[in-house]
């Protein structure tokens, strides 16, 4: 039961690890490249309403 | 007050930041597919920055940690399940590669394209029904985690969720996806950091050899083994399973940023670069919560199971521990950092869900019933109007919601079940659709009516335990969509789409 136990600890701890350090890599990833994303969203829209006002 | 002059400014800061910027969205809307799909013009990083955001807010925060107080290291099972179904889903494309290409707006508009007008309007009052129950807990428990961390009196606890209320409901009205789109973006930041760097005090603060010491003394293998913990268990797990797959697919404010996106394979890669992100999002505050077992978790046992969280003398209920290890261990200028963290998340997932909630009650209530009178279509500033009052209408409900209904458990549990109203049916029906020839109407109806039946009657009337409560209204939906279909004959809807 305790072998078992010790186990699932290093179990939980390399999974909170592995969870933690792919958060923040795509958290960084995320806040680099985002911004491209919305400015050409922006523009697109901003296409989409001129040619419906057209 | 907890709070420093450096906080509030830090606060007052991301506020007044975060409003002017959801209002500007209001000039790229220009008909009603910007306002509620963005034009379906998302891309990778913008879809995961809102995916994420949209599904990480204090609430989150307060019941996974109140989760790891009462189930220790065995909650983290449920945090895997839901991130590792978000990669299957992603990298295979279940139901949302079809979805995008449906080029759908709500999911129950996917009910009049595979079954029939009228079941798309009683799944739309299904899910605007258990949609708005779910977010009805929301600005309470949000309210909760402000006042105690910040040290505001807990009297002036509806003035907090007033305000929190009112400033996202001002960008939501005005600019809708467009807006939540921008600000969930900024906010998804600055929750980001706000939660790493939360992560990192708590076990700084408590030390990770104390924290699994504490949870074995507590709870011993069943705090750290899911198989065995009175909380989860076989039944819970296949159940969470089940829960995953369907919110990652059919809950409404999911589908949105999928259906926002600008193309199918887009959508897959948006969904399975944020399941990685929701492994942390659910593990860490998780292990926040198991931080504040260790460190104030000495007083009485209470009736379920947990010690009380003793803080300055007073003895504080699990949901209440994780904030109040908050107020204690961050220093100024953190504290305000984090709040203004948590205060992202906040908005960014209530704008979200208002927007979501109220589409379904416009696009798929209103408007259906609006063409069955024999009315003419509604003109896009039209459908845009009728949003914007049902974005109000589930302001003031979720606000009276909040302020009285009281909690029979855990919150976790209350918002997995009041999701499975909705969910199991619609999931039923989805894959049945998709994937069946023979799912017809009547199955739909059946699946839908008997889903429902299964978690609001064990769960609210007969208080059932919520783990047989979720896998009972997934056997019934499952049950009525196979044994409606093969008592209902074909269904030209059906039939017309495969």
């Amino acid at each position: 039961m305790r072998g078992t136990m010790y186990l699932w600890q290093i179990f939980w701890t390399a999974a909170v690890l592995i969870a933690g350090l792919a958060f923040a890599f795509v958290t960084v990833v995320v806040t680099l490249k985002g911004g491209r994303d919305l400015r050409e969203m922006f523009a697109r829209l901003l296409e989409q309403k001129k040619r419906q006002d057209d | 007050m907890n709070f420093a002059l450096v906080d509030w400014i830090i606060v007052a800061a991301y506020l007044v930041g975060s409003l002017t910027v959801g209002i500007l969205g209001r000039r790229y809307v220009g008909n009603v597919s910007h306002f509620l799909v963005a034009g379906r013009e998302l891309g990778l990083y913008a879809g995961i920055a809102t995916l994420a955001a949209t599904e990480i807010g204090t609430i989150t925060f307060m019941y996974y940690a109140e989760f790891g107080y009462k189930a220790g290291f065995a909650a983290f099972a449920a945090a895997a399940i839901s991130g590792l179904v978000m990669i299957v889903v992603g990298r295979t494309g279940l139901i949302i590669g079809r979805f995008r290409e449906l080029k759908l707006m709500t999911v129950p508009e996917y009910f009049e394209v595979k079954y029939s007008r009228g079941l798309r309007v009683v799944t739309g009052c299904l899910v605007a029904l258990g949609g708005i129950l779910n977010m009805g807990i929301f600005l309470r428990v949000e309210g909760q985690f402000l006042t105690i961390v910040s040290g505001i009196n807990a009297r002036h606890l509806v003035a907090v969720m007033t305000v929190i209320l009112m400033l996202e409901l001002i960008y939501t009205v005005l600019g809708g996806m467009v807006s939540v789109v921008i600000t969930d973006f900024i906010q998804y930041v600055l929750l980001s950091i706000a939660t790493i760097l939360v992560t990192i005090y708590a076990v700084y603060h408590a030390g990770w050899g104390n924290i699994i010491d504490k949870v074995a003394t507590v709870m011993g293998p069943a705090g750290f083994d899911p198989l065995i913990n009175p909380r989860l268990g076989l039944t819970f797990l296949v159940w969470q399973v089940l829960l995953w797959f369907a919110i990652h697919t059919c809950w409404q404010t999911t589908a949105m940023r999928i259906f926002s996106t600008k193309s199918p394979e887009i959508s897959k890669k948006v969904m399975t670069w944020t399941g990685f992100i929701f492994l942390g999002r659910g593990m860490m505050p998780m292990l926040w919560g198991i931080a504040a077992l260790t460190l104030f978790g000495t007083g009485a046992i209470g009736s379920d199971g947990s010690p009380a969280a003793m803080v300055n003398g007073r003895a504080l209920q699990p949901l209440e521990a994780m904030p109040a290890m908050l107020a204690q261990i961050l220093g100024p200028g953190v504290r305000g950092i984090v709040v203004a963290g948590m205060l992202a998340a906040t908005m960014s997932v209530n704008s979200s869900y208002l927007l979501g909630w109220s589409s379904i009650i416009s696009q798929d209530i209103l408007l259906p019933l609006r063409r069955a009178a024999g009315k003419g279509p509604l003109s896009s500033k039209g459908q845009i109007f009728l949003n914007r009052v049902a974005n109000v209408f589930v302001s003031l409900f979720v606000m009276f919601w909040g302020l009285y209904y009281q909690l029979p458990g855990a919150v976790y549990l209350y918002l997995n079940i009041t999701a499975t109203i909705f969910l199991a049916g619609a999931f039923v029906c989805v894959i049945g659709g998709l994937y069946w020839k023979r799912a017809n109407v009547t199955g739909g109806y059946a699946a839908m009516l008997m889903g429902a039946a299964g978690a609001i009657i064990p769960y609210f009337f007969l208080h059932w335990n919520e783990n047989v409560t979720g896998f009972a209204a997934f056997g019934l939906a499952a049950l009525g969509l196979i044994f409606g279909s093969l008592a209902g004959g074909k269904n030209i809807a059906a039939a017309q789409a495969h």
